[in-house]
């Protein structure tokens, strides 16, 4: 008979209230409604699934063009094209509730009542696991605003989570001063989780035609290049607040999974790399024990955060 | 229940895989074929279907970029194990992608997109506009009933004519004419610069075509949009109808991203942003708000 595996390395974390099997989920905004990738992807495997963001009311989205490709990165400016969370729950969620992964619905507001609204719509919907709060998206105004003023933060979070049962996530946005005092806003609030970052705004031009190249002039910068910045964020949140921390930012394979967790991060969103390498995900959980290992570790909680500097 | 978000055509078939370049081969000024081997997309893929194709490089660039079906390879049993992929060098990208030699890989994912209706005609008319003709040599093809695609034929009396009305900015970048001559297509050429065939718009090929003769055409149209737009409307008028292959901005090739999307009308007097990758990229004409 062969021998059973001795001791399987768990990779299994606690965000808060939230418990995932694994830390390797996928971003929003970066995996449709999880439908389209069921043919690539063995979705029961992932950690956790955020669909698209979703808002009060339908939004149409931006004028395209709504990406342009930047040195190992990309801007978008999609404007979150979503047909509002009634049709949501209607038509993607009975799809969604039936996934092994646990789902974490992304909610953007216009407003901190939007956002409460929203969240109490949620609660106790069979297959949501959790909220996440994007109070970090560039491309809406509103988004922005929100994420970047504590007091505001701080009052989403806390309205969201009286709101509602469910664990919420904090998206913060890395487009601020100061990345510690929005992460304390957010933990005083009562935030399970703060997932970081969304994207850095940025623009791309066409000389030629002095033009911008986004419909919307502004977008947000993700991929690879971002992963600096990523990672000095979740370092600074990790040592301000003893909340969990979800990274996100150029993450596109076990080494940038790695580096994100002994940097502070408890979880990590691959999003980007979805859209270039749609297994990405896949590869990642092959990878990731063997990486444990080669720290000696056989669990994330081991090896989250114990960077030296 | 039918859900009204739910796109017909996500990546239901689609595999993602590392392949390898079998041949690189130049076509004509700044285009080229490229041959690789890829067993499980090509006997799934549909003329009118595209792969996404991205050079494992590094992360400049970093996207894939979707690229139409040429056509399949098939081995000595007749069974497709590869795709030919006909692409012009307009960016990092293709300029790179120009460079890699046989025995190179590359990753993929496909079949993606819906690919053509494929409705009975008389008459086959293929409107092309610069690298536009690429998704038009499998079609006809099929329609001629010389090829079998995604494992079952087409079930109908194939056209008496099919034609291909082509044009470019310049001779030298007329690619793969002798391809579409090869399996009985008239060819119709037209040139900016006049270098080749007819001078002017393409067009005007096809209004010779429809002139007075419109009557059991089926148009298909790939090429610049202002191209489309004016071939949209010509057949709007002459009440034949059109399919054209959208070619948007595309970060994934899969639905997921949301950027490729086109103004689709509903039909209602308003109109929607669709995504072309999963929507499309072929639509009736009558349906796009240009």
């Amino acid at each position: 008979m062969p021998e059973e595996p001795t001791d399987p390395c768990s990779l299994e974390v606690q965000l808060g209230r939230l418990r995932l099997a694994n830390p390797v989920l996928v971003g929003s905004g970066t995996f449709g409604y999880a439908r389209e990738m069921e043919h690539l992807v063995d979705l029961g495997r992932l950690g956790g699934i955020l669909p698209k963001t979703v808002t009060a009311e339908p939004r149409i989205g931006n004028a395209p063009w709504r990406t342009i490709e930047t040195p190992a990165g990309m801007l978008n400016s999609i404007g979150l094209d979503n047909d509002g969370i009634e049709a949501f729950i209607q038509h993607h969620l009975p799809y969604l509730s039936r996934l092994a992964a646990p789902v974490i619905v992304s909610i953007a507001g216009r407003s901190r009542d939007e956002f409460v609204a929203m969240a109490a719509r949620l609660d106790g919907l069979e297959g949501v696991a959790a909220i996440e709060l994007n109070i970090s998206c560039p491309n809406v105004s509103g988004g922005v605003d929100l994420g970047t003023d504590p007091r505001m933060c701080e009052k989403v979070v806390a309205g969201c989570r009286a709101a509602c049962s469910l664990p919420v996530i904090a998206k913060l946005t890395p487009n601020v001063t100061d990345i510690q005092e929005i992460a304390r806003a957010a933990t005083t609030g009562g935030a399970d989780a703060i997932s970081a970052i969304n994207t850095c705004l940025g623009m791309a031009v066409d000389w030629r035609k002095a033009r911008p190249l986004l419909g919307n002039t502004l977008g947000g910068l993700s991929g690879p290049a971002i992963k600096p910045i990523a990672l000095r964020i979740v370092y600074q949140i990790a040592a301000a607040v003893d909340t969990p921390i979800i990274g996100i930012g150029g993450i596109a394979n076990v080494d940038d999974v790695m580096e994100f967790l002994v940097t502070g991060a408890t979880a990590v969103q691959i999003g980007t790399a979805n859209f270039y390498n749609p297994t990405a995900t896949m590869t990642v959980l092959d990878q990731l024990p063997e990486a444990l290992s080669q720290l000696g570790a056989s669990s994330i909680p081991a090896i989250v955060g114990t960077l030296k500097t | 229940m039918t859900n009204p978000l739910h796109a017909a055509y996500y990546a239901d078939s689609a595999v993602q895989q590392r392949v390898c370049v079998v041949e690189n081969v130049p076509l004509a000024r700044d285009t080229f074929r490229i041959r690789f081997h890829c067993p499980q997309i090509a006997k799934r893929i549909l003329p009118g279907q595209f792969v996404m194709m991205r050079l494992n490089a590094g992360d400049d660039p970093l996207l894939a970029r979707p690229l139409a079906l040429y056509d399949t390879v098939l081995d000595g049993d007749q069974q497709p194990v590869g795709l030919d992929i006909v692409y012009l060098v307009v960016g990092k990208m293709t300029g790179r992608l120009a460079k890699l030699s046989a025995g190179s890989d590359m990753e993929v994912w496909g079949p993606l997109g819906n690919g053509f209706a494929t409705p009975p005609t008389d008459h086959l008319l293929m409107v092309a506009g610069g690298i536009g003709q690429t998704p038009f040599l499998a079609l006809a093809r099929q329609y001629l009933g010389q090829r079998v695609y995604g494992g079952s034929p087409l079930r109908l009396t194939p056209p008496e004519r099919v034609t291909l009305c082509y044009g470019a900015r310049s001779g030298v970048y007329l690619a793969g004419v002798e391809d579409f001559e090869a399996l009985g297509v008239r060819v119709r050429l037209s040139t900016d610069d006049g270098t080749c065939g007819h001078r002017g718009l393409v067009t005007d090929l096809l209004r010779r075509e429809l002139d007075g003769a419109g009557e059991g055409t089926h148009v298909v149209c790939c090429g610049p949009e202002p191209m489309m737009e004016a071939v949209s409307q010509i057949t709007a008028v002459a009440q034949v109808p059109c399919q054209v292959s959208l070619e948007t901005p595309m970060a994934c090739g899969i639905g997921i991203c949301f950027s490729c999307v086109a103004k689709v009308r509903d039909g209602q007097g308003g109109w929607d942003y669709q995504r072309t990758c999963v929507e499309g990229p072929v639509f009736a004409a009558e349906r796009i708000e240009w």
